[in-house]
């Protein structure tokens, strides 16, 4: 039997395949994951209500949801900054992990009024993450070090860090646990209590509102996005690369630790020394889908919030183990991402046997 | 047909989109000997090599080869043919031993599965079972037959090249023996040899040549792809000469000359009739001296070059593409930075300035690779059009970047230089353009500024004829607005009639200086493939009349 696969590029994306590809792709992932929830004994129609629809209505998951929308949109917009550049922050844990030290250290140790404590560790958080960006943006502008690997690497440096300083200098005095004090009231971000919307969502939206209006109002964008497409051409018509890729990963790493603060200030109250919350990595993925735009960052990381928090809420309610809803995220994010390929390439699959296709066997002879 | 010929191509003819690269070529290839395929770049020399090592597919026309008729889909139908083709880029894998890249493709399984008929009992005969070849062709690697055989046909044409040797620790000149090997492992009949020269050295080149010698003795055809008359002379028994995708002859070698050979070369296109006023040139705009630059690779590309370009004036710059006009270009356009010498624009000494002061002085550039260099393909028209004006005041002041007007700006761009293609500037991008398109933009976005100098590399190769005529009437007016013009081609018609001087680069340096009412084509090729005058001291009447009955003849076969 012969099966003839053929892979060509789109000329045209159909409008109704734009638009329809991302609902039927996560359709098609239910449906997968569907079979899953049915093998362990559950209905897969009452674990997805309860994921999506009681997610979305009920005030309690909803505020959830921002809480853990804040950070991934904030790393999300790491990762996007500079692949609009061209470039691949692949560490925006690491760069998260610094931001989350260095604003705890603050908060620790500096007693000030709230007003002026909360800003002084975003700001001294934003400058770690910064920091942390700007050692594999310099290697990568000066001497074309791959920033792939670099930025990864500098997670691992974060992480080991971050265990050394909370079982040692930055320890809490209780109980022996490898974690910090819990930070005091002027240094967590306040909730708007009756509404129950973290602050850090507002953080989060302010941070893409700049990004939007860097990459669509302002020189310095059209320059990122011009890098981007192609390096070569924006030097020769005199735009510097080298303060582009600077500028990208070092605003990312800022971005990256925002979200490590808001993170530790605006929902754990306190660092562990396994603070690794993996939104650095999961920004990744969001970024991809988003990388059309701030705002579309700015969904895909809610899209992402929602899954997670559904998740964990059917978990919680239903007889179905955790695994198993990562395995359904895992296959939405999949079928996101392989979606992007059916949208921008056609797929011709022929099956035929040999002998029953009139045009095999002339080829054949045509060879000979 | 006669009975000593092994290749005929018939009719081929090949277009690409706005191109036709071969225009119904007849060509054949007798047994036994070197056949020089000669051409410009762009002639068609390549396309149509391709045609007949099964890369491309023929629009029309028929190959034969010992007279059966060859029906070429992919290179695998051609080396069972018995046709070979060394590249002129080597495709050897540089971590593989000398035998593995040779066995590539045609391995055969280790020793003790192979057939050998003398065993018997069960391990044998398991060894034997269809299922275990299959496996063991797959999977196994047996290298000593090959090796044998290798070493065996090294030592046959005197190649010192041990089947062990790793592919990458192997000097350019073995590495192109390790090719020809490659190909004579298959038993080919006929070797497709792609400018083997522009890689080696003068030493080497003698030695390929002792090896072209040795293959033909043994009845193996060689076609030597070149443009350089010297090897053509040197080497081959025959030579077909093609332009424009065009065959214009096939001639006897030790019948025509060089200068014959550089003639049907160039030929004599009839062009646009360009109306180009005289009028008196200005002040000096660009003035380099003792400029030396390296090229991609590090190494000295530009030897030592002066150059003045004047107001309203085109300096012309002739040569074989890779003697240093792509350095030359991008180093008087300020994106390469010159090693040593001078570099002043109006007086203003600019040596080792950015980019952009190159830009704001009024130095626009058309690179000679408009994708990679000239435009962003991904991003639209809109984006491309303002890709050196950016930071131009009408786009906003201070950080602010105003889209719309960015977008109005593009648009009379795209009007006046008659951008087709363009719905509209936003959405339309930049690779969708056809490539005539693509470089009236960038002609529009350079022109648009009214530059003080414009550099511009091949600014018609590969675009269409109208988009061709376009640009030259736009560097002309361009010329009369007083912008000085340094203007480089292949193209010796187009340089003749736009150019008021002409400089030849030859490896790095200019050897002639000239304008082209004072000299021919015929001597610009002459310096531009030999770099010096050839003797034309006793081309006597009859040998020339000789060679044109050759073209003669050759052409109609």
């Amino acid at each position: 039997m012969l099966v003839d696969v053929e892979v060509n590029e789109r000329e045209e994306i159909p409008s109704w395949l734009a638009y329809g590809t991302p609902v039927f792709t996560i359709l098609a992932a239910l449906l997968v994951g569907a079979v899953a929830i049915l093998a362990v004994g559950e209905s897969p129609i009452v674990a997805y209500d309860q994921m999506f629809v009681h997610t979305l209505t009920e005030m309690r998951n909803l505020s959830e949801v921002m809480v853990r929308a804040a950070p991934l949109i904030l790393a999300g917009l790491a990762v996007y900054l500079p692949m609009k550049a061209g470039l691949w922050n692949i560490g925006a844990e690491g760069q998260l992990i610094a931001g989350a030290v260095a604003g705890t250290l603050v908060g620790l140790n500096v007693s000030l009024p709230q007003y002026a404590l909360l800003p002084l560790m975003i700001l001294a958080a934003g400058f770690a993450g910064a920091c942390w960006g700007f050692i594999p943006a310099w290697l990568r502008a000066k001497w074309g070090i791959n920033e792939i690997i670099t930025t990864l690497l500098f997670t691992f440096i974060a992480i080991e860090l971050q265990l050394y300083l909370v079982r040692g200098h930055m320890q809490g005095g209780f109980g022996g646990f490898p974690q910090t004090d819990r930070l005091s009231e002027a240094a967590l971000l306040p909730s708007f209590t009756g509404f129950d919307i973290p602050s850090s969502i507002f953080l989060a939206l302010l941070v893409v509102a700049g990004v939007y209006v860097l990459m669509e109002y302002t020189r310095l964008g059209f320059q990122i996005t011009f890098v981007g497409s192609n390096d070569e051409a924006a030097e020769q018509a005199g735009m510097s690369k080298f303060k582009i890729v600077l500028f990208t990963l070092v605003v990312g790493g800022a971005f990256a630790a925002l979200a490590g603060i808001s993170e530790i200030a605006g929902n754990r109250g306190r660092l562990q020394a396994s603070f690794e919350p993996g939104y650095g990595f999961t920004a990744i993925p969001i970024a991809l889908l988003g990388r059309n735009g701030a705002f579309k960052v700015l969904l895909a990381a809610l899209f992402f919030a929602l899954l997670f928090v559904g998740g964990d809420s059917v978990s919680v309610a239903m007889d179905v183990p955790f695994a198993l809803i990562e395995i359904i995220q895992a296959l939405i994010i999949l079928f996101l991402i392989t979606a992007e390929f059916f949208k921008s390439y056609s797929i011709d699959i022929s099956v035929g046997r040999a002998g029953s296709d009139p045009t095999e066997p002339a080829e054949v002879t045509a060879n000979d | 047909m006669t009975t000593d010929e092994l290749l005929r191509m018939e009719s081929i003819v090949k277009t690409f989109p706005g191109v036709v690269a071969n225009d119904e070529i007849d060509l054949t290839v007798r047994k036994g000997e070197v056949h020089g395929l000669l051409g410009e770049n762009g002639a068609g020399k390549s396309t149509l090599m391709k045609v007949l090592y099964g890369l491309y597919t023929p629009d029309s026309g028929s190959i034969w080869l010992n007279g059966e008729r060859l029906e070429l889909e992919k290179p695998q139908n051609a080396i069972d043919a018995g046709i070979g083709m060394v590249h002129q880029h080597f495709k050897l894998i540089p971590r593989l031993t000398v035998a593995e890249n040779i066995v590539l493709g045609s391995r055969e399984p280790a020793a003790s599965f192979r057939e050998n008929g003398s065993e018997e009992g069960l391990v044998a005969k398991l060894s034997q079972s269809t299922p275990v070849q299959a496996v063991a062709s797959r999977f196994t690697l047996g290298l000593e037959e090959p090796s044998h055989r290798i070493e065996g046909l090294a030592d046959r044409y005197g190649f010192d090249i041990d089947p062990s040797a790793t592919v990458h620790e192997l000097g350019v000149g073995k590495q192109q023996r390790v090719e020809i090997l490659k190909a004579l492992y298959e038993d080919v009949d006929l070797l497709i040899l792609d400018e083997p020269t522009a890689v080696l050295t003068p030493t080497e080149a003698d030695r390929l040549f002792e090896t072209l010698e040795e293959l033909t003795e043994d009845d193996l055809s060689i076609i030597f792809i070149t443009h350089k008359l010297e090897e053509v002379k040197a080497i081959t028994d025959r030579v077909t000469v093609l332009q424009e995708g065009n065959n214009v002859g096939t001639v006897e070698t030790d019948e025509v000359t060089k200068s014959d050979l550089a003639r049907m070369m160039v030929g004599h296109e009839v062009l646009f009739d360009i109306d180009k006023e005289q009028f008196d040139t200005g002040q000096p705009v660009l003035e380099a001296s003792g400029v030396r630059a390296t090229d991609d690779r590090g190494i000295e590309a530009l030897s030592g070059i002066d150059l003045t370009v004047n107001k309203g004036e085109v300096v012309g710059v002739a040569g074989v593409s890779g003697n240093g006009q792509k350095e030359l270009a991008e180093t008087m356009a300020g994106v390469r930075t010159p090693t040593e010498g001078e570099i002043r624009l109006k007086e203003t000494d600019l040596t080792g300035a950015s980019p952009r002061t190159f830009i704001d002085q009024g130095v626009s550039f058309v690179p000679e690779d408009r994708n990679r260099h000239g435009a962003a393909g991904d991003l639209s028209v809109m984006h491309n059009a303002a890709m050196k004006e950016f930071p131009d005041e009408q786009f906003g002041s201070g950080l602010r970047f105003d889209y719309d007007e960015v977008e109005e700006y593009a648009s009379i761009l795209v009007d006046e230089y008659d951008v087709r293609g363009v719905d509209t500037v936003k959405d339309a991008v930049a690779k969708d353009l056809s490539g005539g398109n693509l470089q009236k933009l960038i002609i529009a976005r350079e022109l648009h500024r009214d530059p003080a100098l414009l550099v511009a590399n091949q600014p018609t190769r590969g675009v269409d004829v109208g988009a061709i005529e376009f640009i030259r009437k736009r560097l002309l007016e361009q010329r009369k607005q007083g912008t000085a013009i340094l203007f480089f081609s292949e193209n010796l018609d187009e340089l003749f009639d736009l150019s008021d001087r002409l400089l030849v680069l030859y490896e790095g340096e200019i050897v002639y200086r000239t304008t082209p009412e004072e000299t021919s084509h015929e001597e610009v090729s002459m310096f531009m493939n030999a770099g010096e005058r050839e003797k034309l001291t006793a081309v006597d009447a009859s040998e020339t009349a000789a060679a044109r009955e050759g073209v003669t003849d050759g052409g109609k076969q």
